[in-house]
């Protein structure tokens, strides 16, 4: 009758397995907490000697980090607006019939979804300069970052679009609403969880996007806080500490959201991803 | 005239605008620079013929170029030892992990919901991250591994050559482990509990549970979670630049990331456009693998 202790061992085990894993994000935090010279010191410490936080606010202003993240944010935003404006609508009418037509849109999407940006940059590159859009990067890596994005969007929201009964929108429908105006009243109020979802996950992975922006913003102050990341980060480096704050403070905003939203992201994700 | 805006209002005009609008967005944004893509792989372009479309012909030249680099058959070994073993690591730990987490525990499933910070996490943050861990002289991964007994003396993880590879690899084991386990842990919560119930009473052991009910009911979320892997280490490029950014001397360079400096580094965007079209065969396998392992969910 050992039965009611196995789940709380399972559970500590379960712990651990976090611990371990998460002990990179763990690392971090610490090791920006800690003064120039105790990074250095050997073996580590594995809780900081002394909390030392000034090297926060002198990496935020010695990175300029006010205006590239400013950018991220801009950038993200202009990708899931994108994403969401064609992705929604796209979702919907492949997740409503069943025919050759959606078959073969389906499948495009999925082949779309897998061609590595590190594949599209060049060609992307090469055309937007004939176009000119060189001229306006920030507006080039929204394009760009949010037709990578639009396949995995699609997949994920048509998933949510099965959800919805179609008998609801045929009501609407008998009631004499338009097609417009079912899908508007109806089936994206409906929806509308699922998408917001999605959006946010579009919006927090574009708001990491840094293969495009780094090779079409050549201005220092159009750049996302990825390529200003970059700028002070190789083989070679050796200011952690820096480094380590200036990631805080750029992943901590999306962690807060992850862990707020994240029994909602996790459904999101198992319902999409394999259906 | 009116006909036609009353079918974009009510009929099927709305379906194929909502549907119109995405796919001429992602044809021209994706459809199109790929065959663009195969054709430069086939000009001559250098910063001269940049700005126009007609170029001089190139032939297979630009093929035989880049198969010529010193470097090609070091960055093919490369690619192969860090697309099977990414995969590999994330498939058995994430597999591992997914089984554990289905048993029946309190707090299972938000624990194993924060395995997935580390896929919403900036690849270049992690890659930051590892760096930091994986640095030879104040690293934590070798005090953590000299104290277990593991090894005697640091592992330059980043500037040894025959490790800057495997640095790259640890890292992103961690970064996919996550997606992996979430996707078979959706497989392994769709078979049917009274299998199992009727495997235990004819008296089979876990292990040939595992072996024939678990492994055959699992099929095509392994195929799917497999090719998904493959794409998604083909994908993966973030952490090259934050870690070893290819070296030391292509030690750890990979096509993607190979194809990325030529375009980027060297200028020169045949080459570049000449690799990723290689690259591409790759992923079309891994793709058609995809498709085929969830068609049937997809029709269904």
């Amino acid at each position: 009758m050992t039965r009611p202790y196995i789940p709380w061992l399972l559970v500590v085990v379960a712990l651990a397995l976090a611990a371990v894993y998460l002990f990179p994000l763990y690392w971090m935090y610490v090791t920006s907490f800690k003064s120039g010279s105790e990074i250095f010191a050997n073996p580590p410490t594995f809780w900081p000697r002394e909390i030392d936080l000034s090297i926060y606010p002198s990496v935020w202003t010695r990175r300029t980090m006010h205006v590239f993240l400013w950018n991220s944010t801009l950038i993200a935003a202009g990708v899931t607006a994108i994403t969401v404006i064609f992705g929604t609508g796209c979702a919907y009418v492949l997740a409503r019939y069943r025919n050759v037509w959606v078959d073969i849109g389906l499948f495009s999407v999925l082949m779309l979804q897998v061609l590595p940006a590190s594949v599209m940059v060049t060609p992307l590159f090469v055309a937007f300069n004939q176009f000119g859009l060189l001229n306006y990067p920030r507006t080039a890596v929204v394009l760009a970052a949010a037709a990578k994005a639009m396949p995995f969007f699609v997949v994920l929201v048509r998933a949510t679009f099965m959800t919805v009964p179609r008998e609801l929108e045929e009501a609407a429908l008998v009631d004499g609403n338009s097609r417009v105006g079912a899908f508007f009243s109806i089936v994206l109020p409906l929806a509308r969880n699922g998408i917001l979802v999605c959006a946010i996950l579009t919006f927090m992975s574009s708001f990491g996007e840094y293969i495009y922006s780094k090779s079409i913003i050549q201005d220092p102050s159009l750049q996302p806080a990825s390529v200003g990341l970059s700028g002070f980060l190789g083989p070679n480096s050796t200011d952690w500490n820096a480094i380590m704050a200036y990631s805080a403070i750029y992943v901590t905003p999306i962690l807060a959201v992850f862990v707020l939203l994240q029994r909602r992201i996790v459904s999101g994700l198992t319902s999409g991803a394999l259906k | 005239m009116r006909r036609f805006l009353a079918s974009l209002r009510d009929g099927v005009g709305f379906d194929i605008l909502l549907v119109g609008a995405a796919m001429v967005f992602l044809v021209a944004m994706a459809g199109l620079p790929l065959i663009y893509n195969v054709l430069m792989s086939f000009q001559q372009v250098d910063m001269f013929t940049l700005g126009s479309l007609i170029r001089p012909w190139a032939g297979f030249q630009n093929y035989i170029d880049v198969v010529r680099e010193p470097a090609f058959w070091l960055v093919t070994k490369n690619t192969f030892i860090f697309v099977f073993f990414s995969m590999g690591g994330q498939f058995i730990i994430g597999f591992a992990l997914a089984l554990f987490f289905a048993q029946n525990f309190p707090g299972a499933s938000t624990i194993r919901g924060l395995f997935l910070v580390s896929w919403v996490m900036p690849g270049l943050v992690v890659g930051a991250i590892w760096s930091w861990i994986l640095a030879g002289d104040f690293g934590v991964l070798n005090t953590i591994l000299k104290g277990l007994g593991i090894i005697q003396s640091n592992v330059f993880w980043k500037s040894d050559p025959a490790f800057s590879i495997w640095a790259v690899v640890i890292a992103n084991i961690w970064l996919g482990l996550a997606f992996n386990m979430l996707l078979l842990s959706v497989g392994l919560a769709a078979i049917p509990r009274d299998l199992y119930e009727a495997a235990e009473l004819d008296g089979a052991n876990a292990f040939q549970r595992f072996w024939t009910i678990t492994l055959p009911m699992m099929r095509s979320t392994i195929g799917a979670v497999l090719s998904l892997g493959l794409i998604g280490t083909l994908q993966q490029f973030d952490l090259f630049p934050a870690i070893t950014e290819g070296g030391p001397a292509n030690t750890s360079t990979v096509a993607q990331y190979w194809s990325w400096q030529m375009s980027f580094q060297l200028y020169d965007f045949a080459k570049g456009a000449t690799i990723s079209v290689m690259m591409l065969v790759l992923v079309l396998i891994a793709s058609i693998i995809y498709v085929r392992s969830t068609r049937h969910e997809v029709r269904g």
